[in-house]
């Protein structure tokens, strides 16, 4: 049961960035204004060294976001301790304004030796896969003392066996285990582009994105996640190479109007554009939000 | 949790679908665990699950460039592709923080006859790079000036010393050092380490962390034997005892500034 009380009351709009190595010398000596940064976890899990008094520098000048790619929530095998362990180490450390993972799994034994795929894999809407989900969120939230946030995934395949839908799975991970949603719209678009592709699902994309977020409840989402994506002849691919859509800015803008302007965050993992395009990205979020009646607050 | 749920089944056959050297072996592996989707003609579980397969590749090849950069450039491109790829199937991560994985990959390189038989250092610098990349994550020393009174007022069977993060001393029957220092920092020139590969002199490494940063140099004469002896907490007497050649005293005061030597500590 929910033992994580979830904040509430009005939001100040916050616009942050995905902050990546090729920006960490810049970021620190420009300190533009932004509202958060947001790094992935597992690059920070090292006892010592650069890296991360890199990030215990960037710390006292923005609040950050832990998100983590590697904890693999979803899987039957659990969560790995000694995983967890460093990332409650890097909590304790970071003091982070928020935690977040994918609803995914990543780990499992393959001829009896246990494997990380380093991916987030696609897992299956049941009971089965919500009990294991549910348990291993909990897990996680019980070792850190905090709420966690998860991520939907743009997922290219579908496991055998689901018998609900991905908001009606997402919703009931929430409410048995109190954590809120991190919405990625452009996994979501992802996902709505491929199935378009092959013919599992006709329509606008656009609005079949909107009735997505139309299925999830209004208080259940902490985070949302922007990015680009790579449309190919035969897939798109969630390649957070580019940057995000006119069709995914709409989405953002209806998702925003239905969850209120909750934390935004632009992600940008290859082909890392100058610092100041990530920053025009984050502008435009922050803009977005703005004109959906959030209220202004910036740090740095 | 139990292992034999069809959850737990459809994970593992993922898994090692994403695994599998040929495509067609991966497809039979989740065909009973993936929904099909055919349209138009094209079988897009191919694809997608080649998408996957496609992305821990790329993944392999990324994470292995960052910390085996010297053999990367050594063996060039289309060779470390395929490489990280072979390495990615036959050594899967086990751990999410893939920063903790390929330190395999030198006794990985060790046992591809061809590839030795060409460029038989090739496995001494992935030591030595993987030696560099540990030492990056290690935890941060605090050196103690102070400490240092200890050398004058304990004998040397009384004390240890203390060491920088992540030492590690490799000895090569190649001139390793001088390859990694000529790829990476430009001195010796990539000429002058030829020249000392052709004319096969034999280096030691010592690797530090110098402050935050790793740190690379040959080792001294003994410098080995001294510092495992140290690793192994034993006193420094013994240290000196264990490496007859080594010479502790110009050794002390640049070890200090190098940030190669923290403290020492009474036993």
């Amino acid at each position: 049961m929910n033992r994580f009380a979830s904040p509430t009351g009005p939001r100040s709009v916050s616009a942050g960035i995905g902050w990546r190595h090729p920006h960490y010398a810049e970021l620190l000596t420009t300190r533009p204004s932004l509202d958060f940064l947001e790094v992935h976890s597992e690059n920070f899990f090292a006892a010592g060294g650069a890296a991360l008094a890199v990030l215990q520098q960037a710390r006292t000048i923005y609040p950050v976001s832990l998100h983590g790619v590697g904890l693999a929530l979803g899987s039957a095998l659990g969560v790995d301790l000694w995983h967890l362990d460093q990332l409650a180490r890097l909590v304790d450390r970071i003091e982070p304004v928020r935690v977040s993972d994918h609803a995914c799994f990543a780990r499992g034994t393959v001829h009896g030796k246990l494997v990380h795929a380093g991916d987030l894999l696609p897992i299956p809407f049941n009971d089965e896969s919500l009990d294991v989900l549910c348990a291993n969120v909990q897990q996680v939230q019980e070792r850190l003392k905090r709420p966690l946030m998860v991520e939907n995934l743009s997922a290219y395949l579908t496991l055998v066996g689901s018998d609900r839908s991905e908001t009606e799975f997402l919703t009931a991970l929430t409410r048995r285990t109190g954590c809120q949603l991190l919405v990625d719209v452009n996994n979501i678009y992802v996902n709505a582009l491929n199935a378009r592709m092959t013919g599992e699902q006709a329509g606008d994309p656009v609005s079949v994105c909107q009735a997505w977020l139309d299925q999830i409840p209004s208080n259940a989402v902490g985070e949302i996640h922007l990015a680009g994506h790579c449309v190919m002849d035969d897939i798109v691919i969630d390649d957070h190479g580019s940057r995000v859509t006119a069709d995914v800015w709409r989405i953002y803008a209806y998702a925003i109007n239905r969850f209120g302007a909750v934390p935004s965050l632009i992600e940008w993992d290859i082909a890392v554009p100058t610092l100041s395009v990530l920053l025009g990205e984050a502008q435009q979020a922050r803009a977005l939000a703005l004109s959906c009646g959030g209220q202004p607050e910036l740090v740095g | 949790m139990s292992s034999s749920t069809s959850l737990a089944l459809a994970q593992q056959a993922l898994l090692q679908a994403l695994y599998l050297p040929r495509q067609s072996d991966a497809i039979k592996c989740i065909a009973a665990h993936a929904q099909g989707v055919r349209a138009e003609g094209q079988n897009h579980l191919e694809r997608r699950l080649q998408a996957y397969r496609s992305n821990g590749q790329v993944l392999a090849q990324r994470v292995l460039a960052a910390a085996y950069p010297v053999v990367a450039q050594l063996v060039g491109a289309e060779s470390f592709e395929a490489l990280s790829r072979h390495f990615w199937q036959s050594h899967a991560p086990d751990c999410g923080d893939l920063a903790q994985w390929g330190g395999g990959f030198a006794a990985f390189l060790a046992a591809l006859q061809d590839l030795v038989g060409e460029e038989p250092y090739l496995p001494d610098v992935a030591r030595v790079e993987w030696a560099l990349h540990a030492s990056a994550t290690a935890a941060d020393g605090q050196a103690d000036m102070a400490s240092f009174a200890l050398l004058e007022s304990h004998e040397p069977s009384a004390i240890t010393l203390l060491l920088s993060a992540g030492v590690t001393g490799l000895a090569s029957s190649f001139p390793v050092v001088s390859i990694v220092q000529a790829h990476l920092a430009g001195e010796p020139s990539l000429q002058q380490a030829g020249e000392r590969l052709r004319g096969q002199v034999q280096e030691a490494a010592l690797v530090w962390r110098q402050g935050l940063k790793p740190s690379l140099r040959h080792a001294q004469p003994g410098e080995l034997l001294f510092i495992a002896a140290l690793q192994e907490n034993h006193p420094l007497a013994d240290a000196l005892a264990a490496a007859p050649e080594f010479d502790f005293n110009p050794w002390l005061v640049p070890a200090v500034q190098t940030g190669l030597l923290l403290g020492a500590s009474a036993l």
